[in-house]
């Protein structure tokens, strides 16, 4: 028999991901003004004939799909080709679908992960000061702060953000990854425009999303802080920055740790609006775009991609939380006998 | 220090404190008072105490909950929680000579004093442990906060492991959680001499865990005290588990001691009239069932203790100068040693007659079971798959297979009691579960009135009673009343639930006067006050009260009572087994009674004639009346749980266990033949080979044992060498892998 947590996270995460692809292949062939209507359209428009014959050889060109196969031919050969990797051909930008993903994936991750980690930096600070020093001042206003800022959606802060640091003071660049004047590699000018590109768009994810964290690291720090083992620690003379650290820290954080994977898919969907807000050409700026003119191909890989980035987000969290914390695994399935 | 400033003050509130002061104080507590400011007024839970603690002395400090002993213990330490403050004296005496003032050190002393001289160890070692860092880093980073020499450190850490009969290296890389409750407590103590401090101050260190387990840390404790030259203060609400052990006893009630005096001068002798009560309602193997009352009353509230005597509210003996006046000590022998605060000590001994006799003759109490049973299991197995928690690279393993009951056989018959017994893991809870339907059995059958209960679950083969039917006539008591009555909902709604469910033929006028008059009939009036409170406005009794109702309403032939009085303080015990008894008289239902105790198991069978099961590792040892199984206990492994329930006797000084491993082996691996053979004091080879059985031999119906011991003398048990146990290295052998079992039963 095989270990079957293990097992059913697995199989859980592949069924998702194929329930994806599934649902796609039935939306492409199923909307009405799909990918055929949409051919048929535009050769209409062109030659004024509508060959069915070359609708159908266009149709497959774009999508892998050929509409008068039979269904589970057409299921297969799509299912095969996105396995391999083929999502298609964009019918916007006549490019390979694959290919546009392949260079934008880069920058939606460089801006997520930045963001990521300073919203969880600040957030966790933040939290186990304002625990500390519980009931003060600092930690009145502080709250009240994060939960002012975490109740603005993300969008609207962007919003403001582009339109007054952006077009009205001129201080931010208003689209684009990186200036065009730097050569693109390792070099200081590039790293130090593509953070200046990115900064609004990492702003507005820090700024929304810092609150929530640090009210959550509070009250698990303030939890942590009542514990037993705190009281006895400090009996035994452990020093207080050791019990900061190892103690409340290490105990209020690990909770948070499967947030924090899930977070990453959240942000991956949040990129589509925010990427668009900033004209930035990410993962989400080319979803947007292939919605906005019914470019199926790119419309379906670039939701692949997201699902795929917040099953695996769920997955890695499932996965490594037993790792990570030595009480996972145990709680749940101990029975009492 | 403060050697002078202190006599004279305390001369003030107590007339007579000779007793309290002892020629070797190690430490001295003079008018210390700890108080709390709440709305209600000013919470004073330690009242103007004064007592000595002996240098190299075993203190036992005994009081119910609330009575003020933890405090008591945090004193000690200076370490009273905020915002309480700690005010009085308090002096330690490194050596005779030197003093140092407690509560006049500067930050950095304190911390020194602490673990390093005077170390603590809490109830719920679970709770004390870092759970997200293994128990080596607790020993090192203490050795190092405290700046000792981390390699010496370690040696005697793992020395100290040793003496607990725990495997060091086995202990110290595993996180808390994995070890068992019992093993966590001797890491714990363990942890707490790392430093070598010469006082040891330990808060209920045994409360959580199986008397067996009690005893035996009892017995290491014993052992460590003489080889480290330690102090000891025990605190504990249950006497007689310290009474073997301690040299002095002082008993606390409301927040002062009533009485302090030597171990067997107090057992013997016992002069304050809520000591002899005290003593009284503890259910014990050697009292007649007749004899055990539980104390009338409850223990004061802190903001609002009773003028005079604090205890006169409660006391039989009460009169007008004890509601006037508070009691000085007065010394009840010439040595002055042993003191009560009590006006009428001397007539204390003629109100409350104790029988501490051995030699009791008890009624004969019968039974009235009938002769069909109820509730019938046969060959019953319940294994769980354990899963194996090594990360990725493990999926291929194969799941544990935990054997919670191995092959069990058990008749329920109508106004039966069965009393189950066993340590925790023995899989006791698990067989009660599946004798109430409401745990699958992975082989046998569990059967309901000839209705086999499975089976009318899935509808196979003709269904008399359908499952639902069978589901309410069987029903459960929980050992956390609070835990298992729904926080949001008032009793009275919480009662009437099941009767809107299953009566449907009653208006709500009905259900709200059966409800009140059950609550009524188990004394909770007046009925309408209670039913409208939260469970949270409950006593712990009251709630286990509302848990009975709850499940009596249902009309059942069968309770499952699991540890149903075990979280209940002493005194209460013995009042919830009363009226369970009284309402089974009532209302014809059978119980299912499971507890780790003994003489728990004893009063509640032996009261209604009922049977007593030990259970270990699955399986039944030994079942027979419970009188007789007490009297006559047959199995080794039923009179080690004998020993372990702690007899009122001091003469008698803590003992080696009867048994040869402390922790009981893991179930997911039970060992080959006679399970107990690792533990056995009497196994022999034959035992490691075959296994013995509950029936095969049964000179006697009633009363059967699982011991070659009990075959006649043809059985190669006889001949066969005896294993060879006792060495300290065979302690641990098997034991060590109990962490997987922790369990909560
Ligand atoms: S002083 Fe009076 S009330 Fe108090 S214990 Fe003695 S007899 Fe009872
Ligand atoms: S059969 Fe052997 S090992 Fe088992 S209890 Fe009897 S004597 Fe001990």
């Amino acid at each position: 028999m095989i270990n079957s947590y293990y097992v059913q996270r697995t199989a859980q995460a592949i069924f998702t991901v194929f329930a994806v692809i599934t649902i796609t292949f039935v939306l492409i062939r199923q909307i009405p003004g799909g990918p055929t209507s949409y051919v048929r359209s535009q050769l209409a428009q062109q030659s004024g004939s509508v060959d069915m014959e070359q609708i159908n050889t266009l149709v497959e060109a774009y999508t892998n799909v050929r509409p008068d196969e039979p269904l589970y031919v057409q299921y297969f050969n799509y299912i095969t080709s996105v396995a391999q990797g083929d999502l298609g051909t964009s019918m916007y930008y006549s490019t390979p679908v694959s290919e546009i993903m392949a260079a934008a994936v880069p920058w939606t991750v460089f801006v997520m992960s930045v963001s990521l980690v300073l919203t969880f930096g600040i957030g966790i600070s933040l939290g186990a000061l304002t625990a500390y020093v519980e009931g003060s001042r600092f930690d009145v206003g502080l709250t009240l702060i994060s939960i002012f800022l975490n109740s603005i959606p993300y969008y609207v802060l962007a919003i403001i953000l582009v339109y007054a640091l952006g077009y009205q003071l001129d201080w931010f660049p208003i689209g684009g990854l990186v200036g065009g004047d730097v050569t693109v590699g390792l070099n200081l000018g590039f790293i130090a425009s593509a953070i200046y590109h990115a900064a609004l768009p990492i702003a507005s994810f820090v700024v929304t999303g810092f609150g929530i964290q640090a009210l959550t690291m509070r009250g698990n720090s303030i939890r942590v802080l009542g514990e037993d083992y705190i009281r006895v620690a400090r009996l035994r003379g452990i020093p207080p920055s050791e019990i900061a650290l190892q103690y409340v820290g290490r105990n209020a954080i690990l909770p948070m740790y499967t947030g924090m994977m899930i977070s990453i898919g959240f942000m991956f969907g949040g990129s589509i609006i925010m990427e668009e807000i900033f004209a930035y050409p990410g993962v989400g700026y080319y979803m947007f775009r292939a919605i906005s003119a019914s470019d199926y191909p790119l419309m379906m890989g670039a939701f692949l991609i997201i699902t795929i980035a917040v099953v695996l987000g769920i997955f890695v969290a499932d996965l490594t939380y037993g790792k990570i914390d030595p009480r996972a695994g145990q709680g749940g399935n101990r029975e009492s006998y | 220090m403060s050697d002078n400033s202190f006599t004279g003050r305390s001369e003030a509130t107590k007339a007579d404190v000779s007793a309290i002061q002892v020629d070797d104080p190690i430490l001295e507590m003079r008018d210390a008072s700890v108080t709390f400011d709440m709305d209600r007024g000013e919470s004073r839970v330690l009242d103007q105490v004064n007592l000595d603690v002996q240098r190299n002395e075993i203190l036992g400090v005994v009081g119910e909950s609330g009575s003020g002993k933890s405090m008591f213990a945090s004193a000690l330490l200076d370490a009273v929680v905020d915002p309480g403050t700690l005010s009085g004296d308090i002096t330690y005496h490194p050596d005779p000579d030197r003093s140092v003032d407690v509560l006049d050190l500067s930050p950095e002393q304190l911390r020194e004093l602490r673990w390093e001289e005077i170390s603590m160890v809490f109830q719920g070692a679970q709770s004390s442990f870092n759970p997200t860092t293994t128990i080596r880093d607790h020993f090192e980073e203490t050795i190092e906060a405290h700046n000792y020499d981390m390699a010496q450190g370690m040696a005697h850490a793992r020395e100290l492991l040793e003496d607990l009969y725990l495997e060091p290296d086995r202990v110290l890389d595993a996180y808390p959680h994995e070890l068992s409750g019992g093993m966590q407590q001797r890491a714990l103590i363990a942890l707490s001499l790392v430093l070598e401090p010469n006082v040891l101050v330990m808060d209920e260190p045994t409360a959580a865990l199986d008397l067996l387990m009690q005893r035996s840390i009892l017995s290491l404790l014993n052992d460590l005290q003489e080889k480290y030259d330690l102090t000891v203060v025990f605190i504990t609400h249950d006497l007689p588990l310290v009474a073997g052990l301690a040299d002095r006893l002082a008993v606390m009630y409301a927040f002062e001691f009533a009485e302090v005096g030597p171990a067997d001068e107090i057992i013997r002798n016992p002069t304050h009239p809520y000591t002899r009560s005290l003593l009284k309602a503890v259910p014990n193997l050697d009292t007649p069932l007749q004899e055990m009352q539980p104390i009338e009353g409850m223990a004061p509230d802190p903001v609002d203790v009773p003028e005079g005597c604090s205890y006169h509210p409660r006391c039989p003996l009460a009169d007008d100068v004890c509601r006037a006046s508070n009691p000085a000590y007065h010394a009840v022998d010439d040595s002055d040693d042993h003191v009560a605060a009590c006006f009428h000590w001397e007539q204390a001994s003629d109100v409350l007659s104790l029988t501490t006799d051995g030699e009791t003759e008890h009624a004969e109490i019968v039974g009235k079971q009938s002769a069909d049973p109820v509730v019938s299991l046969t060959d019953v197995d319940v294994h769980f798959e354990q899963e194996a928690d090594g990360g990725l690279l493990s999926i291929f393993d194969d799941p544990d297979l935990v054997h919670a009951v191995d092959d069990v056989s058990l008749d329920v018959y109508e106004n039966d009691v069965v009393a189950l017994v066993g340590e925790s893991g023995c899989g006791k809870t698990t067989l009660g579960k599946t004798s109430i339907a409401a745990q699958r059995p992975t082989g046998g059958s569990v059967t309901y009135r000839e209705q086999d209960v499975w089976d009318a679950k899935d509808g196979v083969g003709d269904v008399e009673t359908p499952f639902e039917a069978i589901r309410r006539s069987l029903q459960m008591v929980h050992q956390d009343p609070g835990g298992s009555l729904n926080p949001n909902r008032k009793v009275q709604a919480s009662l009437e639930a099941p009767l809107k469910h299953w009566n449907t033929g009653m208006d709500a006028e009905d259900r709200k006067e059966r409800v009140f008059s059950m609550l009524e009939y188990v004394g909770m009036s007046p009925p309408e006050d209670y039913a409208g409170r939260y469970p949270h406005q409950l006593s712990g009794g009251e709630q286990q009260r509302v848990a009975l109702i709850r499940a009596l309403l249902m009309n059942p032939d069968l309770i499952l009572a699991d540890e149903a009085v075990s979280a209940l303080d002493v005194s209460l015990r013995v009042e919830v087994m009363d009226l369970m008894l009284e309402l089974q008289d009532v209302f014809d239902t059978s119980y299912l009674f499971i507890s780790h105790n003994l003489s728990n198991a004893r009063y509640f069978a032996g009261n209604a004639g009922g049977r007593i099961g030990v259970m270990y590792l699955g399986e039944i040892v030994e079942i027979g009346p419970a009188e007789e199984i007490i009297a006559n206990p047959k199995h080794p492994y039923t009179k080690v749980l004998k020993w372990s329930t702690a007899d009122l006797e001091v003469d008698q000084d803590v003992e080696e266990p009867p048994i040869s491993s402390i922790d009981i082996p893991d179930p997911v691996d039970p060992p080959s033949g006679c399970r107990f053979h690792t533990r056995c004091p009497e196994a022999r080879e034959a035992c490691a080979r075959q296994q013995p059985s509950l029936d095969e031999h049964a000179s006697d119906d009633e009363h059967r044992v699982a011991c070659f011991r009990e075959y006649d003398q043809s059985h190669e048990y006889w001949e066969s060498e005896p294993i060879d146990d006792g060495e300290s290295t065979d302690l641990f052998a098997d034991g060590s892998d109990a962490a997987e079992i922790e369990s909560d039963d």
